[in-house]
């Protein structure tokens, strides 16, 4: 190439560059005090993005956030969060009362509810939602939100119950395993002289007793797996068990076991298998809101499509064109239609962050989803009016393997934790906020939320050196640890986002303060998850846990039976102060006690807490009802368009109560 | 030329099957799985969602249920992650999309390509010729990912001319700034490859011959340079229109376009077997297609090649 050429290039290349830098600096650097122009849209609809397109429309499939919102249009269940405080209000259910023990919950459903097609929706509707939600085939990933009805576990495995087939008796539970706590009111034999319930002003007379209802009122049965093979395995294990299931009737457990029943048409009850103060908030997720038998058992899994669905909440589906847009209108029949203020909800399925923050500037958004906006973004947005700056119940941390040399020595874990700056950290990241528990803070209002240790890079030092990694001051200041198996830990994360970033720092942190570089390794996030979830991962990697109700529980119960840390860390003592934490009726004390089991969990320090998360979004000040709760779960029927300039929100809207 | 389009076409047949048995296995390779995502699902649930979609059975009932349907039945199945979705219908619905785009980008690029390769061509080493070479040598070595972004933040958000991204049809303001951010680096490539395509051909002797026979400047040009000068651009044609239908992953995730280039990533991305297999399956018989198209048209512009 000429050298003639060649400087053209260079020249046309400079041009193109300043003319884009001019430009960019001229849109991130302008003073408006909105992100984009606010105009609000010509009709009565809202234009939002949730995130990428849902994976399904049928509410008891898919556990994801973006399907959560959208199941909030589209379905309802026996209570709704609320718009602020995510409480549970009443939805289809009018009123309710719940026993002494938080174990049985009798529901009054509205007589208007009503389906998209102008069916009535009764309490059969829940019963066959739940029994379905629960069952094998549906394959729901939501099961775990609904094990503490009766028997669901079992329900869902397929297992069975074992029957003396000559008194008709079965087995039971408690006399196979002592270390069970014992049976709650929903669970022990009803007692006339002792009420379950407390007495109501407004319900004098009390529920109607069935058949069912005794039944539920007995002592927990055992169930053994549903399989020969795993129930060989199991008996073999166990001689007494073995010895007493010999000669019995093996009766699988149906759906017709599972703990919730239709009193009558418009009375519904639950039974737990334990105390369950937290149930009643549980009870607006996804997996809870119903789904219409009649399309269901026509259609099978057709049944979310546009030609057939039938839906119950607030909207119904209007077109549905996968990776393009959702539309939702007003649902003239739904019971509480006169509420409803939008005419329409769209909502854009986009992967990409910056594409949704184009569009929300140019005006073809007025709300956005939670952790919407780029990092690059944050220093220009967070400062704009329509920035939405408000705590997220979610938590960012840092998940050990603690089967594995070195971290399986628990002041391996403490050094790690101690040697971390989390106030730095925050700063750096602008909108978190620092976090030593594994509770998000600000959040559970009442809970005595237990600090963990506060950053110590001496302290940390000191019990590597305990652990029998000493860390030596070199002359220059800076510290080396030449003992500890650096090849034995890496740091994995997957590639997206700020999770580089956040990985260097860490790494930076503890080789500044503990003189140890520990390796980090990117890989695909399907990659990663498998590593994680099958502890194949040595040393490091990062865990985000987000609230699914208002409870500390939601975030204490992934070290629970059945949930899943991804540490290996599994502690009977642990499971059994929140068991006993559960049992307590008084609110207060049940506080105090998840705070201790909380502390207990620190203190072995099977992960790392890092910050308090924030909602990070935008919404145009023309869009009122929508506030920036702690779940983005949002009740959509009370969303409007303020088309009166100076009733516009400016700056973030209060989240205290009206 | 009959026998040679339907042995290309029998060879066609073995090709795909060995392309999705290959996908397969790779899919089959790849950590993770479809259901797998922050919140683990207890062992139980795992074990329901794969009796539910079949996956607990051994490789090779898996392997022959699957090419038994798509030998069988021309049907890919149905997505794992988009619950009640058959394979067959999201390509049917992204299809258009991406080939709206690719065709409008391709159509865009010959028109332009072409007439500034020509005058490159004919005007050699003028400023005309340095100065949209150079031009060419930009719009190739920059990448899509970086010119959508760069027209986005020109065109949508500072001067509001256009709409940023989304898909609204055809034809619509939308169609805009993807069909250029996408046409541009065709375009450089076929001015160039015009471009030495007409100056090797102005060289031969049948244009001498031409000329010497008193054509006019325009007729040489158009007749019989242009002609012979766009044997490259032709062979180019092929893959490049393959690759252009089937979607452009980055230009349709910059531009949130509901195309088969974005459901290929996320299929990918996600594990979703049958919709990885079905796309991999449609684009390698549209690459062979377009390749055998490729072919019959160098036949009617070249007669040497229909000799042989």
């Amino acid at each position: 190439m000429s050298s003639g050429k060649c400087r053209q290039i260079v020249g046309l290349i400079l041009l193109a560059s300043l003319a884009c830098t001019t430009l960019s600096c001229s849109v991130v650097s302008s003073n408006e005090l909105y992100f984009g122009n606010p105009v609000p849209p010509k009709r009565n609809i809202l234009r939002y993005v949730s995130g990428d397109e849902p994976a399904s429309l049928d509410p008891a499939i898919s556990d994801g956030q973006p399907e959560a919102r959208l199941y909030m249009a589209l379905y309802e269940g026996l209570v709704e969060y609320d718009a602020k405080t995510l409480a549970p209000r009443p939805a289809l259910a009018e009123r309710w009362h719940i026993n002494n023990d938080s174990s049985e919950f009798t529901f009054h459903l509205r007589r208007n509810g009503r389906w998209s097609n102008g069916d009535p929706i009764d309490a059969n509707d829940f019963v066959y939602s739940f029994r379905r939600a629960l069952a094998k085939e549906t394959a729901s990933h939501n099961v775990s939100q609904t094990l503490y009805l009766k028997y669901a576990q079992a329900y869902n495995e397929q297992q069975v119950f074992v029957r003396d087939p000559k008194t008709g008796q079965f087995l039971l539970a408690r006399d196979f395993n002592e270390s069970l706590p014992p049976d709650p009111l929903s669970g022990t034999p009803i007692d006339e002289a002792k009420p379950e319930y407390l007495p109501d002003a407004n319900e004098p007379h009390s529920d109607p007793d069935t058949a069912f209802h005794r039944q539920m009122h007995s002592p927990m049965r055992l169930t053994l797996p549903g399989t020969e093979k795993a129930r060989t395995k199991l008996l073999d294990a166990a001689p007494k068990l073995k010895a007493a299931v010999a000669g019995k009737e093996l009766v699988p457990v149906k759906a017709e076991d599972l703990g919730v029943e239709a009193v009558d048409n418009y009375t519904l009850r639950i039974s737990l298998h334990q105390s369950g103060p937290f149930f009643l908030g549980l009870l607006a997720h996804q997996v809870f809101r119903i789904v219409p038998r009649k399309v269901v058992e026509k259609y099978g899994a057709a049944w979310t499509q546009p030609d057939h669905i039938v839906t119950c909440g607030p909207f119904k589906l209007k077109t549905w064109i996968p990776y393009d847009k959702l539309v939702l209108e007003r649902d003239p029949m739904y019971w509480d239609a006169a509420t409803v203020k939008l005419d329409e909800l769209h909502f854009y399925p986009i992967i990409d962050n910056h594409t949704v923050m184009n569009m929300y500037k140019v005006g073809e958004l007025d709300a956005v989803y939670n952790h919407a906006v780029p990092n690059p973004w944050l220093h220009v947005l967070k400062d704009k009016k329509d920035y939405m700056d408000a705590v997220e119940a979610a938590i960012d941390y840092l998940v050990m393997n603690t089967t594995r040399p070195p971290l399986n020595d628990v002041r391996v874990r403490k050094a790690f934790n101690l040697s971390i700056d989390k106030k730095a950290y925050a700063a750096w990241r602008q909108i978190v906020k620092p976090l030593t528990a594994f509770t998000p803070e600000g959040i559970f209002a009442g809970y005595p939320q237990p600090k963990g240790p506060a950053f110590d890079p001496p302290a940390a030092r000191r019990l590597l050196g305990e652990a029998g990694y000493p860390v030596n001051q070199n002359a220059d200041g800076s510290f080396s640890c030449p003992t500890f198996p650096v090849a034995e830990v890496e740091f994995i994360y997957n590639t997206q986002g700020a999770n580089r970033s956040v990985a260097e720092w860490m790494q930076a942190q503890w080789k500044q303060n503990l003189g140890i570089t520990v390796p980090l390794r990117n890989m695909e996030w399907k990659t990663y998850l498998e590593q994680r979830s099958k502890l194949q991962y040595k040393g490091f990697s990062r865990g985000a846990w987000g609230a699914d109700y208002m409870d500390p529980f939601t975030f204490l119960s992934l070290f629970y039976i059945g949930g899943r840390s991804d540490t290996g860390w599994l502690d009977p003592k642990y499971i059994a102060m929140l068991d006993e934490a559960n049992r307590t009726l008084d609110h207060k004390k049940r506080y105090e006690l998840l705070a201790k089991a909380e502390a207990y969990m620190l203190d072995q320090q099977p992960i790392i807490p890092i910050d308090t998360a924030s909602v990070n979004w935008l919404k145009k000040p023309y869009v009122k009802g929508m506030y920036p709760n702690a779940a983005s779960l949002f009740p959509w029927k009370y969303v409007y368009i303020e088309r009166d300039q100076s009733k516009w929100d400016f700056g973030t809207p209060s989240l205290a109560a009206d | 030329m009959l026998r040679f389009i339907v042995r290309r076409l029998l060879i066609t047949i073995p090709t795909i099957l060995v392309v999705i048995t290959l996908t397969w296995g790779l899919i089959k390779l790849a950590p993770g799985n479809f259901y797998s995502g922050e919140r683990p699902l207890s062992a139980a649930v795992e074990n329901n969602i794969r009796e539910k979609y079949g996956l607990d059975k051994p490789w090779y009932q898996q392997y022959g249920k699957t090419m038994w349907s798509i030998i069988g039945r021309l049907d890919f199945g149905t997505s794992l992650r988009y619950e009640g979705q058959s394979v067959n219908s999201i390509i049917r619905r992204s299809l258009p999309v991406s080939a709206t785009i690719g065709i409008l980008a391709y159509a865009l690029a010959l028109v332009v390509g072409i007439t500034v390769g020509s005058i490159a061509a004919l005007k050699q080493n003028s400023k005309w010729d340095y100065a949209s070479m150079a031009v060419a040598m930009l719009g190739i070595s920059v990448p899509n990912f970086v010119l959508g972004p760069i027209l986005v933040l020109i065109f949508s958000l500072t001067l509001y001319w256009v709409p940023p991204s989304r898909w609204n049809g055809f034809p619509s303001r939308n169609l805009i700034l993807p069909v250029l951010t996408l046409s541009v680096v065709y375009m450089a490539y076929i001015a160039r490859l015009t471009r030495a395509g007409m100056l090797e051909v102005l060289g031969s002797d049948y244009i001498r011959t031409a000329r010497a026979k008193g054509l006019s400047e325009k007729d040489v040009v158009i007749r019989h340079a242009l002609r012979g000068g766009l044997m490259p651009v032709i062979s180019y044609t092929g893959p490049a229109l393959a690759f252009l239908l089937t979607g452009t992953v980055v230009v349709e995730r910059i531009f949130a376009l509901p195309g088969l280039g974005n459901y290929f990533i996320q299929a990918s991305l996600n594990r979703d077997e049958p919709l990885i297999i079905g796309i991999v399956a449609f684009i390698a018989i549209t690459l062979l297609l377009m390749n055998l198209l490729v072919d019959i048209a160098y036949a009617f512009l070249d007669p040497r090649v229909r000799y042989q």
